[in-house]
């Protein structure tokens, strides 16, 4: 308990949409330096991409709950396309339906971060709390790599590669 | 002209007018090939220009989410290449050229949990790919008719400048020569004549 009051203490509030301001790596030595192994072996795995581990085994029940839910919006929204109707979405918010591909990642991260809001509330210096915490630090370097300058270099890379030389 | 020599025969001067001849009936022929041919050029050049702006304009459309691109979560180099350009083979005035026809893309399947943007920016690239294969296809065309068409230029000088000025100045000496020659024989007649009028007198 200990442990994880000081390592919560320890680490900078988050708040959606700035800078991280501490690398994954720094989180996971952190971490790592802090918890037992038992906990940090827990979590290790927890991934905002992946409700289960390589496993198959779920970290935290109520994340995988969000991710599945989410992942289900994900298959109407594109079923929806492809069949050129309106989706009928569970969870994610109606906005996202219109908005274009950026303002859509952003919503739904968005989202994300706000269900990460409910599955904390009430958890205080706990082990959800930490894992918690290295989810939104996921969301926010994934927020903070869109970058329109490299992003053009990306699609540029694929639509206009350079030509390879004749031998 | 100058250092061909010139036989100064009927057969021959009958061949320099067959040559003037053919040469005056394939001059405009060429001249027409040669207009034909770059305003085919021009069209293709207007088309490639057409497709530039497109591509710009998509570019343009895409400008407000093309940040998503770099997710730090995503390669999207990894979901779409291209396979094939699929083209067919067309006479375009009167050249052999490859047509665009489609392409042939390679593209990895998305999970359902694959971020949504993936599915945009597949189509955005699947669009660009398309209009920039077009561009190349229609460069290389335009490479192939300026080849020709420089040929065809190159034809055009040979006849104005000297095919058909040789035939003529051909035609014009040897016409020249022979009526010297028949005028010569008819006087040679003539002092044979008289020369044997004046025996017989004698």
């Amino acid at each position: 308990m200990s442990n994880l009051v000081y390592l919560m203490c320890s680490l900078p509030s988050l708040k959606f949409g700035q800078v991280p301001p501490i690398s994954m790596d720094e989180f996971t030595e952190e971490s790592k330096s802090q918890l037992s192994a038992k906990h940090f072996k827990k979590l290790e795995p927890v991934d905002i991409y992946q409700a289960t581990d390589s496993e198959g085994k779920v970290s935290l029940k109520s994340i995988a709950v969000m991710l599945d839910e989410m992942k289900e919006d994900m298959a109407e929204l594109r079923a929806a396309k492809a069949q050129r109707r309106t989706p009928g979405l569970a969870r994610l918010p109606l906005a996202v339906v219109h908005a274009n591909p950026l303002e859509r990642e952003k919503l739904i991260m968005r989202w994300q971060w706000e269900e990460l809001d409910t599955i904390v509330s009430g958890e205080s210096f706990t082990l959800t709390e930490v894992m918690v915490y290295k989810l939104r630090l996921q969301i926010l370097n994934r927020l903070n790599s869109f970058n329109k300058e490299r992003g053009s270099q990306v699609l540029a890379s694929v639509v206009n590669p350079p030509k390879k030389k004749e031998e | 002209m100058a250092g061909v020599k010139i036989k100064y025969t009927k057969t021959e001067r009958a061949r320099q007018k067959k040559i003037l001849k053919v040469s005056l009936r394939m001059l405009p022929l060429f001249e027409a090939m040669e207009k034909s041919l770059m305003s085919t050029i021009n069209t293709i050049a207007e088309r490639i220009e057409e497709i530039r702006q497109e591509i710009d304009r998509n570019n343009r459309k895409a400008e407000p989410w093309v940040a998503v691109m770099s997710d730090s979560h995503v390669d999207i180099t990894s979901f779409i290449s291209v396979n094939k350009v699929i083209t067919k083979h067309v006479d375009v005035a009167g050249v052999r050229v490859d047509q665009y026809e489609g392409v042939d893309f390679n593209v990895e399947p998305v999970q359902d949990d694959t971020p949504l943007w993936v599915d945009d920016a597949i189509e955005l690239m699947k669009v660009q790919l398309q209009l920039m294969a077009e561009i190349d296809c229609l460069e290389e065309q335009i490479r192939l008719l300026e080849e020709e068409l420089l040929d065809v230029r190159a034809r055009i000088k040979l006849f104005e400048n000297r095919r058909i000025p040789n035939a003529k100045t051909a035609i014009r000496k040897i016409g020249q020569k022979l009526q010297d020659d028949e005028r010569l024989t008819i006087a040679t007649a003539k002092v044979v004549k008289t020369s044997q009028k004046e025996g017989v007198m004698a």
